[in-house]
Formats: C-alpha cells, sequence, structure tokens
C-alpha cells in the first residue's frame, strides 16, 4: 500500500513535471530555434516511450494482455480509431479472462 | 493590446486583428471542442477504473487527472506506481511522455508569443493533443485568438475529471477489474497510438530500437528503466535517421 503523503506530493512533482512540458515549448522558442533534428529526437521519444511500455508488457504479461495488444493493433489498422482500438482490446483481455488466460 | 477576458462588451461583435486572448474566444474553444470532449470520457473512465484496479485511491486518481491532465503520462505513472514510490522514474517517465508538449508550444510560439505573459501561461497550462490540433485548425483559418485553446482545454479538463471521478469510485464496486479487461486498457491504447504515429519506413529502424532495448531493459534494469532506456533509443534512432 503507498503512502498516502507520499502518494500526493508525488503526484504534485508529476503535476509539475507536466506542467514544465506544458509550458517549455513557447519558452524555449523565445530563446532558441528548435532544430529539425531536435524535433525529430522529441517525435520519436514520445513514440518511443509508448512502444517501452506495452512490448515487454505483452511479451513478459499474462497471455491475455499479449492477445488485447494484437486485437488492438489490429483494431487500430482496421479502424484508425484509438478508442475503437482500446475498447476492443479491452473485451478481448475481458474474454480471455474468462477463459482462464 | 487592450483586450481583456473581461471587456469584450463593446469588441463583441469585432474579430480581433492581432493575437489576443477574450472571453469570447473561451467560449467558443469549448463549444467547438466539445464533440472531441465526449470522446475524452470513455479514456478518464477507463483511468479510473484502472486506478482503482491498481488500488490507488479514487481521491489520488482524481488528483492525478486535475493536476496532470495527460491520460497517456498518468497510465504510465499507475503502471509504475508501488510502494515505496520511484519519485525519480516516475518523474523521468512522465517527462518523456509528455515532452511531444514541448514540441506543441513550440508550434504555438509565433502566435503565443504576441499574448500577454499571464493569458499566454494560463492557456497553455490546459494544451493537450486535441485541443492543440483544434488551435492550429483554427489559426490556419485566421484565427487569433489565443482564448480558444484555453476554452478547449477547461472543456476537455471537466469531461477528463468527470470521467475519472466515474470511474474511479465505480471501479471499487466492481471488485477485479480484470474480469472487464481493464489490466488491458493501457496497452491497448499505447498500441493503437503507437500504430497511429506510423509515417512510414523511415519509423521502422526507431521503433525497432526502442522495442529490443526496452525489452533487454524489462530483463536486465531495475524495474521500469526499460520505459526510460527504450524512449531514449527510439529519439536517439529517430534523430540520428533524420541527419541521413
Amino acid at each position: 500500500m503507498v503512502d498516502d503523503v507520499a502518494a500526493v506530493g508525488a503526484v504534485l512533482v508529476l503535476a509539475l513535471v507536466t506542467i514544465a512540458t506544458r509550458l517549455a515549448g513557447v519558452w524555449i522558442m523565445s530563446y532558441v530555434q528548435i532544430t529539425a533534428r531536435i524535433e525529430a529526437f522529441l517525435k520519436h521519444m514520445a513514440t518511443s516511450v509508448f512502444i517501452a511500455i506495452v512490448v515487454p508488457a505483452a511479451v513478459n504479461g499474462a497471455p491475455r494482455i499479449g492477445l488485447a495488444v494484437a486485437a488492438a493493433a489490429i483494431a487500430m489498422i482496421a479502424s484508425r480509431s484509438a478508442l475503437t482500438a482500446m475498447l476492443i482490446g479491452t473485451a478481448v483481455a475481458a474474454a480471455a479472462k474468462s477463459f482462464g488466460l | 493590446m487592450v483586450a481583456t477576458p473581461t471587456d469584450t462588451s463593446d469588441k463583441e461583435t469585432r474579430p480581433p486583428d492581432r493575437p489576443c486572448f477574450t472571453a469570447r474566444g473561451v467560449r467558443r474553444g469549448a463549444i467547438e471542442i466539445a464533440p472531441l470532449a465526449v470522446f475524452v470520457m470513455p479514456f478518464g473512465i477507463a483511468f479510473g477504473g484502472a486506478a482503482a484496479a491498481k488500488g490507488v485511491p479514487a481521491s489520488i486518481a482524481l488528483l492525478m487527472s486535475g493536476g496532470m491532465f495527460a491520460g497517456a503520462s498518468q497510465f504510465a505513472a499507475l503502471d509504475l506506481w508501488r510502494a515505496p514510490l520511484p519519485l525519480a522514474m516516475l518523474a523521468l517517465t512522465v517527462l518523456a511522455v509528455n515532452a511531444r508538449h514541448i514540441l506543441l508550444g513550440a508550434a504555438l510560439a509565433p502566435w503565443f508569443l504576441r499574448v500577454p505573459l499571464a493569458r499566454r501561461l494560463s492557456a497553455l497550462l490546459f494544451l493537450s493533443d486535441p485541443n492543440f490540433a483544434q488551435a492550429m485548425a483554427a489559426r490556419e483559418r485566421g484565427e487569433l485568438d489565443a482564448g480558444i485553446l484555453f476554452g478547449s482545454g477547461l472543456a476537455m479538463w471537466f469531461v477528463w475529471l468527470t470521467g475519472t471521478a466515474i470511474g474511479a469510485y465505480g471501479g471499487a464496486y466492481l471488485g477485479d477489474l480484470a474480469r472487464f479487461g481493464f489490466d488491458a486498457v493501457m496497452v491497448s491504447y499505447f498500441a493503437a497510438v503507437v500504430l497511429g504515429q506510423w509515417k512510414g519506413r523511415s519509423d521502422l529502424l526507431p521503433w525497432i530500437a526502442a522495442a529490443a532495448v526496452a525489452l533487454l531493459g524489462s530483463w536486465l534494469l531495475p524495474p521500469g528503466w526499460h520505459i526510460i532506456a527504450g524512449g531514449l533509443a527510439g529519439g536517439v534512432a529517430g534523430a540520428w535517421r533524420h541527419g541521413r
């Protein structure tokens, strides 16, 4: 169980970090030019963080997680809707759970 | 810069001719984003439900949604939520996930740097992917009122908080949320977000680098660090590809 005071403190830190990212872009641009290379780094890093969460979870986790990810990926390619993909992945995980996976 | 959120009475009928921030813009932003904001609700419910499934109190889930208002990073933080809290890792992960805000802000800079500081900062507090996309589309049409970003952000923030509350308080009554697949909500959504970012074959190398480094890291590194390692690997590979 996470201590309540520690939890509130941690959330406040995370909120400040997030606010800093929201303000940083305009602030930095008032001083420097974001080069194409820096832009490519930031863009790919944002996507890569999600990849870095999903791939190990699907490989190392319970089978239903891998099934859910596969179903969500197929749904995303077919529908181009992240919401649809999320709902289908969740439904597949629920079905797999009922089969004991 | 005479326009303020309160002095709209006599300027109500005249569109602004330079970057500004008015109450009218705020209202318009909120109305324009409404059809999109509706779709934020299920994600908010999913986040609240996932938090409940993790045993995170509803009050903490609500504080996260209110203070961070960045779904993907909140799910990522939830993934690392355990006692004792790995604060540095949480902060780095949230920073890595939300680093894209820096790009969005940079794109808004030519417009927003001409808006008075206090109003510029308050509008940016509610910056997110959907209302950034909406604001940039509006800018293309000649929009100059930065208030639309504030209004659309505020509307989405309310929906996001409401969804979180429903999921977090409802989740406690539902019991084991794995039955409903809530433990797969996060990875399903992330997988979809990643595939939505696919721009062509030049993405292949950074994506493989991120996946390979993260997978290796999940076996070799202390818990959680594989996310940072994978994120950096993909970013570096992407920047390197860009230079060729």
